[in-house]
């Protein structure tokens, strides 16, 4: 345990979030010891559960005064390790603040606190014809401020953006305890864009505690195109002429043969068996999405699809999606144990990446399964490999470590929307100089001179990224469970 | 401002024309420096060298919001003229990498080429240049649509005073890599560092484009009309409120494909309001750069969506010395133009400062005119002050710029 952390800030901690807001038993800091990275695990010294605003002001100052390091925490859901404690630090829980404060449906806002669950603000304003966009497949159980720290994507913000272009005004209290507003209900907030920084940050800038987020019109319709093809490249073709078109679709798929067979294994879509399926969804007024409807199919035919089939009710949509989404969690049955990427593209360099991963991949003698939201180039290969081989799970390791290098190569990015966190933090250095580094600093520096608000992340740094490792994946019990898929 | 001798300046001159050519150097009789730097590796020359020397700096693209956010004359000018090349489309990916010093014009003319543009109208693109919208955070009527700045722009270059070249973003639209410190430089006046590339991520132009207005006596008259809009299924372009002494007028521009038949429907709530819909010849942004003219100051205040209408209004009752011009945003954004003595203007964006639902930044004072750029409370003012410190610990950039007195 920390020095710092005496019986003394403990009975202050007590007093502030009272004896039911207050975890120090070690059984039951085992829930917080990680969050959906399960590799990597450190139990917190405590953790607190507060209920305001002013109660998450109050630790903090106490965390200020004593030097304790704290880790904001929403559903644990992240896939980086962003909400994995630090040594002797204190996870703040913020799942106890969950309540829907306001409604603004004549200008299209919803007042909520961090605990709120993602698809319950879609719930409370549907009645009246309402959606909150960002839609990460977690969002049955992961929470409104853990989106806003990782910033969380989704297949549909291909056309409506991530949560930064959904949140309008934060409650944050800093690492030294003032509490501030950053961005706005109204359109422009005055001087430096804090609302765009603080939002994606992974927890180290402070803890946000109310948040109005943007709630926008149901489209009038919404329909599903899947069309099947013989090779990636035609499927990826596709979704290029899509876009030289000039239609901005909801949202574009590509899955893979292994990936098509584990979905139907595991939720039965009755998907067509080929090579690469393309998903394509549109939405707008139904004279409209009738018109670029055709237009899409007539695409995809010239490219190849030997077969395409069209979702235009709720329920064949369903099960479209429900394919997809569960194609993550359906890897478990091709292989015992695997590791999932996050890396990015540019679009047009995905044939040339794909056969980069595959010969890769050949080399290893490991199979590698896509899925990917192929609109925006945000890759999800998924290496299977067997743990009880041998040295099996220190090459899939690498290999997912050096797919990410050759995403950075192409142009792109080590993470499309699953964060830095603890898992990515030594790929930092390679796709960042160190200038850019440095000035990211500059910015963490202004809000937490101190290095309390969830240190040890994000950046490389010596401790952790002395070996280049990172840990395998190993599934969060609500995947298991089926409560929840993963992207 | 830090004082600067006049054999400082010379001798700063000299080293100047070394760095990016005599050429491309002048001392004017302002005194203030003029230099044309070829690329990035010499702006962060330059920069490193006025932080050495005790030199303040303030960039400069076509010039045309130089005033925007205040400050005083610069030691030395730094002009991106010369950055003025876009050095990729990637149609096919939706994304470009523009140099700052790039005209608006020139870029969007560039990507027209293949049928996509940034979704942006800001004031006046024909000089106004990429790192200048930036730096100001400008937008226009496709803001209702497409969102601003903070939505569009996906990765820069940056120079920061000490000389530092620093990268951040990518070339990528989905990215949480680190921070995003192009929502931090958007809109920061050049006060904390220098832009000298930017990736943004690209629309397809509309394919269709109907512009249509409506006129009413006063502002409130059109207020259900905005609103059924606003919470309607067709797809607007943009909407805009024009108000002056004697009318208000709302213009709505729709890009549907003249199949789906939006403007029938258009027409239908337009009727049941017992206005009149006309369909114009084009979309008039030129109306938003008149606002200028004459010397006059202009603010920019946000408002609550349903409040866009009423507060146009209001302009114009409460304030009956000044002559209001405002063009208005339907989701609450305004601009506005002032006319009139300097006292009654500074009286007038106070009075608006101090109604606690509105927030107003002054994009340009007129003559006489002297109010802070804008007002925030404390504790963020706090965080700015310590960004700027941590950025500009010298305050090399933008002097006297955005902090009415740092």
């Amino acid at each position: 345990m920390n020095s710092q952390f005496t019986p003394a800030v403990l009975s202050e901690l007590r007093q502030i979030v009272g004896q039911r807001g207050l975890i120090t038993a070690a059984n039951q800091l085992q829930t917080y010891e990680c969050d959906g990275l399960t590799a990597f695990r450190v139990p917190p010294a405590a953790v607190v559960l507060p209920e305001s605003t002013e109660q998450v002001q109050k630790i903090l100052r106490v965390c200020h005064r004593e030097r304790i390091p704290f880790v904001a925490r929403g559903s644990g859901t992240g896939l980086s390790g962003g909400a994995l404690p630090t040594e002797g630090s204190i996870v703040i829980s913020l799942s106890r603040m969950n309540r829907i404060l306001n409604i603004d449906i004549p200008n299209q806002q919803i007042v909520v606190q961090p605990g709120v669950i993602n698809s319950n603000v879609t719930a409370a304003v549907s009645p009246q014809g309402y959606f909150y966009a960002p839609d990460p497949s977690s969002q049955t159980v992961c929470s409104i401020g853990g989106n806003i720290a990782e910033n969380a994507g989704g297949a549909h913000c291909l056309k409506y953006g991530f949560t930064v272009t959904h949140v309008l005004e934060m409650t944050v209290v800093l690492p030294d305890g003032d509490i501030v507003t950053l961005g706005s209900k109204l359109p422009n907030a005055a001087g430096y864009d804090l609302a765009g920084v603080f939002i994606g940050s992974e927890g180290t800038l402070g803890v946000a505690t109310e948040m109005t987020l943007r709630i926008m019109r149901k489209p009038e319709t919404v329909q599903v195109i899947l069309a099947a093809f013989n090779t990636i490249s035609d499927a990826a073709q596709s979704v290029s002429d899509v876009i030289a078109s000039g239609q901005l679709p909801a949202a574009m798929e590509i899955m893979d043969r292994l990936s098509i067979e584990a979905a139907e294994l595991s939720v039965h879509p009755n998907y067509p068996a080929c090579e690469a399926l393309l998903l394509i969804e549109l939405d707008g007024p139904q004279a409209e999405v009738d018109l670029q409807m055709a237009v899409v199919i007539d695409i995809c035919k010239k490219n190849g699809a030997w077969e395409t089939r069209l979702a235009v009710d709720e329920n064949a949509r369903f099960l479209v999606w429900k394919g997809r989404k569960a194609a993550f969690a359906a890897a478990g049955r091709l292989s015992p144990n695997y590791i999932v990427q996050d890396g990015v593209i540019p679009r047009t360099a995905l044939p040339v990446v794909l056969e980069k991963l595959n010969a890769m991949a050949a080399a290893e003698n490991l199979r590698v399964t896509n899925v990917f939201h192929a609109g925006d180039g945000n890759l999800h290969p998924i290496i299977l490999y067997d743990r009880s081989n041998p040295g099996e799970e220190e090459r899939a390791i690498d290999l997912s470590l050096r797919i990410l290098d050759i995403c950075v190569e192409a142009g792109g990015s080590i993470t499309g929307e699953h964060g830095v966190g603890r898992e990515k933090q030594c790929s930092m250095s390679y796709m960042f100089a160190d200038p850019d580094l440095e000035t990211m600093q500059r910015l963490r520096r202004a809000f937490d001179p101190l290095n309390l608000s969830n240190p040890d992340k994000l950046f490389p740094t010596p401790r952790f990224c002395g070996e280049r490792s990172r840990g395998a994946y190993a599934p969060h019990p609500l995947e298991t469970s089926g409560i929840a898929e993963v992207f | 401002m830090i004082s600067a001798s006049n054999a400082a300046l010379h001798t700063a001159a000299e080293y100047l024309a070394l760095v990016a050519g005599g050429e491309f150097v002048s001392l004017e009789v302002d005194g203030v420096i003029y230099v044309l730097p070829k690329n990035t590796q010499q702006i962060s020359t330059i920069l490193e060298y006025a932080t050495k020397n005790g030199l303040t700096v303030d960039p400069r693209g076509g010039g045309t919001k130089q005033r925007w956010g205040g400050g005083t004359a610069p030691h030395i000018r730094l002009c991106l003229s010369r950055l003025n090349r876009v050095l990729d489309h990637s149609w096919q990916d939706l994304t470009c990498t523009v140099q700052a010093g790039c005209t608006w014009s020139s870029l969007q003319q560039n990507l027209a080429k293949h049928g996509q543009f940034v979704a942006l109208d800001p004031l006046f693109g024909d000089r106004g240049t990429v790192g200048g919208i930036l730096a100001t955070n400008d937008s226009g009527a496709l803001r209702h649509r497409y969102g601003s700045l903070r939505d569009l722009v996906i990765g820069m270059t940056l120079v920061l005073p000490d000389g530092t070249i620093a990268r951040t973003g990518g070339r990528v639209v989905k990215n949480v890599a680190g921070y995003d410190l192009c929502k931090l430089l958007t809109g920061s006046m050049g006060t904390l560092a220098i832009i000298t590339e930017a990736n943004f991520r690209l629309h397809p132009l509309p394919q269709y484009s109907r512009t249509f207005t409506v006129t009413a006596s006063n502002a409130a008259r059109l207020a259900s009309l905005l609103a059924a809009i606003r919470g309607s299924h067709l797809l607007v372009q943009s909407l805009q409120l024009r108000r002056h002494k004697t009318d208000a007028r709302l213009e709505i521009c729709l890009s549907s494909d003249t199949a789906a038949c939006q403007d029938a429907l258009l027409e239908e709530m337009v009727r049941v309001e017992g206005l009149a819909l006309i369909e114009a010849d084009g979309a008039s942004c030129l109306e938003r750069e008149a606002l200028f003219a004459d010397g006059s100051t202009v603010i920019r205040v946000s408002t609550l969506p349903t409040n866009t209408c009423a507060f146009a209004d209001e302009l114009q009752r409460v304030f009956p010395k000044i002559d209001v011009v405002s063009i208005s945003q339907g989701i609450g954004l305004h601009d506005v133009s002032l006319r009139g003595s300097p006292n009654e203007i500074m009286i007038a964006i106070s009075q608006m400062r101090a109604e606690q639902k509105t927030a107003a930044t002054v994009l340009h004072c007129g003559p006489g005119v002297t109010v802070p750029a804008f007002t925030v409370p404390t504790p963020v003012m706090s965080v700015m002050q310590a960004i700027k410190r941590n950025f500009d610990p010298k305050g090399v950039l933008g002097p006297g710029k955005f902090f009415a007195n740092a």
